[in-house]
């Protein structure tokens, strides 16, 4: 099993887009996919049309491992299952503190579904706290989108060298251009340098493009609702760069 | 009244285009998987194992023929779950059938699905859904976080008169009928209902009726090289009839009894040198594992040798199960299996079984744990040998008479009997393996460098062998004081006991 994160400090990077179009594609071609939307913005939840839970069970009742098993919701797609926003608000944020333990929590919690899921991907809130570090524990793979413009790339650089300095075992971070807009020359600019810059650079960026708002409309990934469109052949691009760079085992 | 209006007026929900798979299904020869309620399918290049009981689906792809064994897989869940369960047996191709699937996907205000209810129709080659020998079933796919949804749909269903099936189990089951299979039409268990008061001669006959059934159905895999466990289920049968004639005493005339255990010896024999060398080249891996990095490779000219003799032992055997005599020693087997039990040719013979049963498993446990006890002070390597042998009988025994005594105790003496059977067989097959590997290195040709380097490493392995043969040899006294403890001793009494008092045995 992989655990892929969709990770950003910064909010607003086409994060959660990414996160539920790549989950899709991976189900799609026959990874058994899990995806947990760690965001108590719920966006992947909802685009997945799933209801959030209103009775929350009984804390201290039932531990976290076995409440994150109750609380996984199948998608409408085989093979997709998501863990809905609702389980990682009321079970992760609150409930850490600095205890070196509560560092490793998502990760002991996830490492029960291992037989269950090829691939677990994780759609992140945009914090550096202890759920961040907790995501940094817990992945395989780091994947960051980054707009193409020279705060991104810093907030990029700041994230590498929090990671080196906290001495995370991570075996790949890579990052994708997200919202490409390829009419504008900073955009340009700034890719060419990026590639330049770093080799962990995703080759297939994700544009701009309106079929991508749409997905708040019919609730479903782009790659689903409109599988020829160009944004979801840019995702399906990515997906098979992650998947020819051997991430997934 | 029929469904779909049933379920308009009830749910609102999406019906999606039905879509037609061609499943092929698979399974071993002795029904691994169905037994373990388990399906292998291939449905053009995805292959997915299921687990019948709504249980987990693990899945893979494969382009091209059909693999055989677990190993043809790609290294993944599917290939390990199936290897834990099919070990070295191959797969066969069992059914195959077309599967039309329709779902209706009910949905809830959010227009999120929250179950489907699937329409599925199977029919086998040449003929047509609907058609005479084609079958159709409703079944209710539960989607993961919301089982009560799917319970409720199917509540209502039955209550409006609709039954619901297991959708692959009901599939697996129309596919074998249709394909004119039956379930577990081979067994390699020695299951022969017996009952107390039968007469004994009629009892054993029953055991080797069964036992020669087992034989000749493993004769064409072991011919075509299916899988090693042809030979291996061939060899125990063969193996279980000679032990038999000499075991359960006097029910025949003793010149029957010595003719056909001289016939079954020579059975017996035949099959040996391919056994050993399915057994060698099985263990190459975890002879390769026990060499040290720089030695790894250094044993594949040993291998290589084995393989090519290999094949000339399988020339042997299959000229053999072929030949004419052969075929006269098994007809006059049968027919001698087949004779009336109305004359009373020997002593035993119309005795209950019972309580021969009991005799015999008495005075075999009798003697193993006097044997023992005389091993526990006189540790030699031939009594250690000869020891396994009478458990090895001990242990037939229980098997032909298992269905005469209380399933759950017999369960219990069979596993205490096969930890100290694991102790003396181990030891036993490391004094062989040392003996074959120095053999076999011998034929080596010494002027060749690779030969000389594959003799290194064979004394290594034999050194590694040697000393684990210390440690199991010690493990003896622990493991066969358990056996023989009091209360395992009571145990006995009390099930194969004469009746005839508070006897010690």
């Amino acid at each position: 099993m992989t655990t892929l994160a969709l990770y950003s400090n910064k909010g607003g990077v086409g994060k959660t887009t990414a996160a539920v179009n790549l989950a899709y594609l991976a189900a799609q071609s026959g990874y058994t996919t899990l995806l947990c939307d760690l965001d108590p913005q719920a966006a992947a939840t909802f685009y997945f049309r799933v209801k959030p839970k209103l009775k929350a069970d009984a804390r201290g009742l039932v531990g976290v491992r076995k409440e994150l098993e109750r609380s996984i919701k199948a998608s409408d797609y085989t093979g997709l299952d998501i863990l809905p926003a609702d389980f990682s608000h009321r079970n992760l944020d609150i409930t850490f503190d600095r205890s070196k333990r509560s560092r490793q929590r998502l990760g002991s919690a996830l490492k029960r579904l291992r037989r269950e899921y090829d691939l677990i991907v994780l759609d992140c809130p945009p914090t550096i706290n202890i759920l961040a570090e907790n995501i940094f524990n817990a992945s395989d793979h780091l994947l960051v989108p980054v707009i193409p413009t020279t705060l991104s790339v810093r907030t990029f650089e700041q994230l590498l060298s929090f990671l080196a300095e906290n001495k995370h075992d991570l075996k790949q971070v890579s990052a994708f251009f997200s919202m490409v807009d390829r009419r504008k020359n900073l955009h340009k600019q700034v890719m060419s340098e990026m590639y330049e810059q770093f080799s962990n650079v995703m080759q297939n960026p994700i544009p701009t493009l309106s079929q991508i708002e749409l997905m708040g409309v019919y609730r479903e990934p782009v790659s689903a609702f409109s599988p020829r469109s160009a944004a979801a052949r840019a995702y399906k691009a990515l997906w098979s760069e992650l998947k020819e760079k051997k991430m997934f085992s | 009244m029929d469904f779909e209006t049933w379920l308009a007026d009830n749910y609102e929900f999406v019906v999606e285009a039905p879509g037609v798979d061609a499943w092929r299904i698979f399974d071993t020869f002795d029904w691994l998987l169905f037994n373990r309620a388990m399906m292998l399918r291939r449905t053009g290049s995805e292959f997915a194992l299921v687990a019948l009981n709504g249980g987990t689906i693990r899945n893979c792809e494969i382009r091209g023929g059909d693999p055989v064994f677990a190993r043809d897989f790609p290294e993944g869940v599917l290939r390990s779950d199936l290897a834990r369960i099919i070990n070295e047996r191959a797969l066969f191709p069992l059914a195959e059938v077309y599967v039309e699937e329709t779902s209706y996907r009910i949905l809830d205000d959010e227009q999120k699905t929250v179950a489907r209810l699937i329409r599925t129709q199977v029919r086998g080659e040449g003929d047509e859904f609907g058609g005479a020998d084609s079958a159709s079933f409703l079944g209710v796919r539960t989607l993961r976080g919301y089982e009560k949804h799917a319970r409720r749909l199917a509540k209502e269903l039955a209550a409006w008169g609709e039954g619901l099936n297991s959708m692959d189990e009901a599939i697996l089951l129309s596919a074998l009928r249709m394909a004119g299979q039956t379930p577990n039409s081979y067994s390699s268990r020695l299951d022969v209902r017996l009952k107390p008061e039968m007469r004994a001669d009629a009892a054993a006959r029953a055991i080797m009726q069964r036992l020669l059934e087992t034989i000749r159905a493993n004769e064409e895999g072991i011919k075509a090289d299916t899988d090693i466990e042809f030979l291996h289920d061939y060899r125990i049968a063969v193996r279980r009839t000679r032990s038999a004639l000499s075991l359960i005493k006097g029910v025949f005339s003793p010149e029957m009894t010595d003719h056909f255990k001289q016939e079954f010896r020579t059975l017996g024999k035949f099959t040996n040198d391919l056994r050993d060398l399915d057994v060698y080249l099985l263990a190459e891996e975890g002879y390769r594992a026990q060499l040290p990095g720089a030695m790894k490779n250094d044993i594949a000219p040993l291998f290589d040798y084995l393989r090519a003799h290999r094949v000339v032992a399988l020339d042997a055997v299959t000229e053999t199960l072929e030949s004419e005599a052969y075929a006269r020693t098994l007809d006059e087997w049968a027919a001698f299996l087949n004779e009336s039990t109305a004359v009373d040719s020997a002593v035993n013979a119309s005795q209950p079984i019972i309580s021969l049963a009991r005799k015999r498993i008495r005075k075999q446990y009798q003697r193993i744990v006097q044997d023992g006890s005389f091993i526990l002070s006189h540790t030699e390597d031939e009594l250690l040998h000869a020891l396994r042998i009478e458990c090895k009988k001990l242990r037939y025994l229980l098997e032909f008479f298992e269905s005469l005594f209380p399933p759950r105790k017999m369960g219990q003496l069979i596993k205490q009997l096969k930890r100290l059977q694991d102790n003396l067989g181990e030891f036993s097959d490391l004094t062989v393996q040392q003996n074959y590997l120095l053999a076999v290195a011998e034929a080596l040709d010494i002027d060749e460098v690779l030969a000389r380097r594959a003799l290194v490493s064979t004394g290594f392995l034999v050194e590694t062998m040697a000393r684990r043969q210390q440690e199991v040899k010690s493990e003896f006294a622990g493991t066969f004081t358990k056996f023989a403890s009091p209360a395992h001793q009571r145990q006995f009494h009390r099930l194969f006991g004469s009746g005839k008092g508070r006897r010690k045995i």
